[in-house]
């Protein structure tokens, strides 16, 4: 989980957006988090760097809940 | 001429050319192909299969048994080789002769090295091959620093230049920076023919190489910040763009960034939708090609700067493209940016697959200023670029990703 913090205040911080404290298996991706599209495409690169999952492949990843999913499956 | 025909570094290898001829007269088996990472043993290769004019396949030397077996299909038997009937010991002059009788006869096959999918089989003749040599007196005297690999088109070219003329070569391809500028600057090098990527690791430009008379690039475009460091660097030489390829061989050449195109040129060359078709009469022999009512369509787009005499620039590939959420990405276009910050010595653009946006846009770059972070790199973008163009991910590395020919290779 502070992993995945860590990846996605990187992103937010590289398209100067505020950074997020704390996250919780339900944060949504969109909503709580403020990333849109391209924040969540490279999201999704710098996590398939550090845990060779794309977790867009199969569906839509909308909260965090669903990242670690993708993660540990 | 010289006295000297090949110097190189890495194989410790110097040859005088009466060396080369004396070992060219006690050859005695012939095997059309040639697979070798010795510059001299490809050359000598090249040069018998000329004096007695047979076909010579050049395959790279880091080919692996799997490729081959694609390209040549499995029954290719590369071991084989014929005795050569007797002929008497070569000097400069017999070869020449050699030349004008086999030049029908001899041709020389090569593989393109797409960045898509298996390289392309290409044949050319002496003649389509050496279409833009240029031999005289005046020539004489150069030292050529060779910074391509010796088994594709563009090493070919440079081979047959400095041969034809009897000048030395100097071996540039697979020496570390410095030994290389060393090498320059001991041996006399007064011409260099080579990448843009070849040249911008040649940089900083804190090394003056005054003997160097004349700078060729090919392959992908140059940019305003290298083209003015190297002007630094080669203070006394001219600088010049080549436009070529393995099916076409020289083509075109240019000042600048600009390309003019001679006037008995410029009916075999079109442009539709600004993209380059060259007619096939300009090409090499392949059955890989497709054309279109005998065009070639070169996927290279160009903006046309006048009709006559036909002035034109080239803008990018256009399967080069990074298509990013709709958008596209012309990748020199960003790595020329980023290539102007300084602290930042190259740079590689490239799209990477993704499920969300078709493409993202990344990058690779080298640094001389240790102290470089993305967020910096980003920040210098922001204002220059628009946004979707900024690569989404800088990674820093020690080297840039090249191709077998050390063009940048575009797809990953």
């Amino acid at each position: 989980m502070e992993n995945i913090l860590k990846i996605i205040n990187t992103v937010l911080n590289n398209r100067d957006k505020l950074r997020i404290s704390e996250i919780s298996k339900s944060s949504h991706l969109r909503n709580d988090c403020g990333l849109d599209s391209l924040d969540l495409a490279e999201l999704t690169v710098r996590i398939e760097s550090e845990y060779d999952v794309d977790i867009f492949e199969n569906g839509i990843v909308e909260t965090v809940g669903d990242i670690m999913n993708k993660i540990n499956e | 001429m010289s006295d000297f025909f090949l110097i190189d570094s890495v194989k410790d290898i110097i040859v005088k050319y009466d060396e080369l001829f004396a070992d060219l007269s006690n050859i005695k088996n012939y095997n059309k192909y040639c697979k070798s990472d010795s510059y001299y043993t490809i050359f000598k290769h090249i040069l018998i299969s000329i004096i007695i004019g047979e076909e010579i396949v050049l395959l790279d030397h880091d080919f692996s048994t799997n490729e081959i077996d694609k390209l040549l299909g499995k029954n290719a038997s590369l071991s084989e080789e014929k005795l050569i009937k007797n002929f008497d010991v070569i000097n400069f002059k017999n070869i020449q002769e050699k030349i004008k009788v086999n030049n029908k006869s001899w041709k020389i096959t090569l593989f393109t090295s797409g960045t898509t999918g298996l390289p392309k089989k290409i044949s050319h003749t002496f003649d389509s091959l050496t279409r833009f040599i240029k031999i005289d007196e005046t020539r004489k005297g150069n030292v050529w620093g060779f910074a391509y690999n010796p088994s594709h088109m563009a090493g070919l070219q440079v081979f047959f230049q400095a041969f034809l003329n009897q000048n030395t070569i100097v071996r540039l391809f697979g020496v570390e920076r410095i030994a290389l500028l060393n090498l320059i600057n001991d041996y006399s090098v007064t011409n260099i023919s080579s990448t843009p990527t070849f040249y911008r690791m040649l940089l900083p430009s804190d090394h003056i190489c005054n003997k160097v008379m004349s700078l060729t690039s090919g392959g992908e475009k140059f940019d305003s910040k290298t083209l003015g460091n190297l002007k630094e660097m080669f203070p006394n030489s001219k600088i010049r763009n080549v436009y070529a390829s393995t099916e076409a061989g020289a083509l075109f050449s240019s000042k600048g960034d600009i390309f003019t195109i001679k006037s008995e040129l410029s009916h075999s060359i079109k442009f539709i939708k600004n993209e380059l078709y060259i007619h096939h009469t300009l090409l090499g022999a392949s059955d890989g090609l497709t054309l279109l009512d005998g065009w070639y369509k070169t996927g290279d787009i160009v903006e046309v700067i006048n009709n006559i005499p036909l002035k034109f620039k080239f803008l990018s590939r256009k399967n080069e493209m990074i298509n990013t959420g709709g958008y596209k990405v012309n990748p020199s276009e960003v790595e020329e940016v980023i290539r102007e910050l300084k602290g930042v010595t190259d740079a590689f653009v490239f799209g990477k697959k993704n499920s969300l946006l078709g493409s993202l846009v990344l990058c690779e770059v080298t640094v001389s200023d240790k102290s470089l972070n993305e967020k910096q790199i980003r920040t210098f973008l922001k204002d220059r670029l628009q946004e979707f163009k900024v690569p989404r991910i800088i990674k820093f590395v020690e080297s840039i990703s090249t191709t077998r020919t050390g063009k940048i290779l575009r797809k990953k």
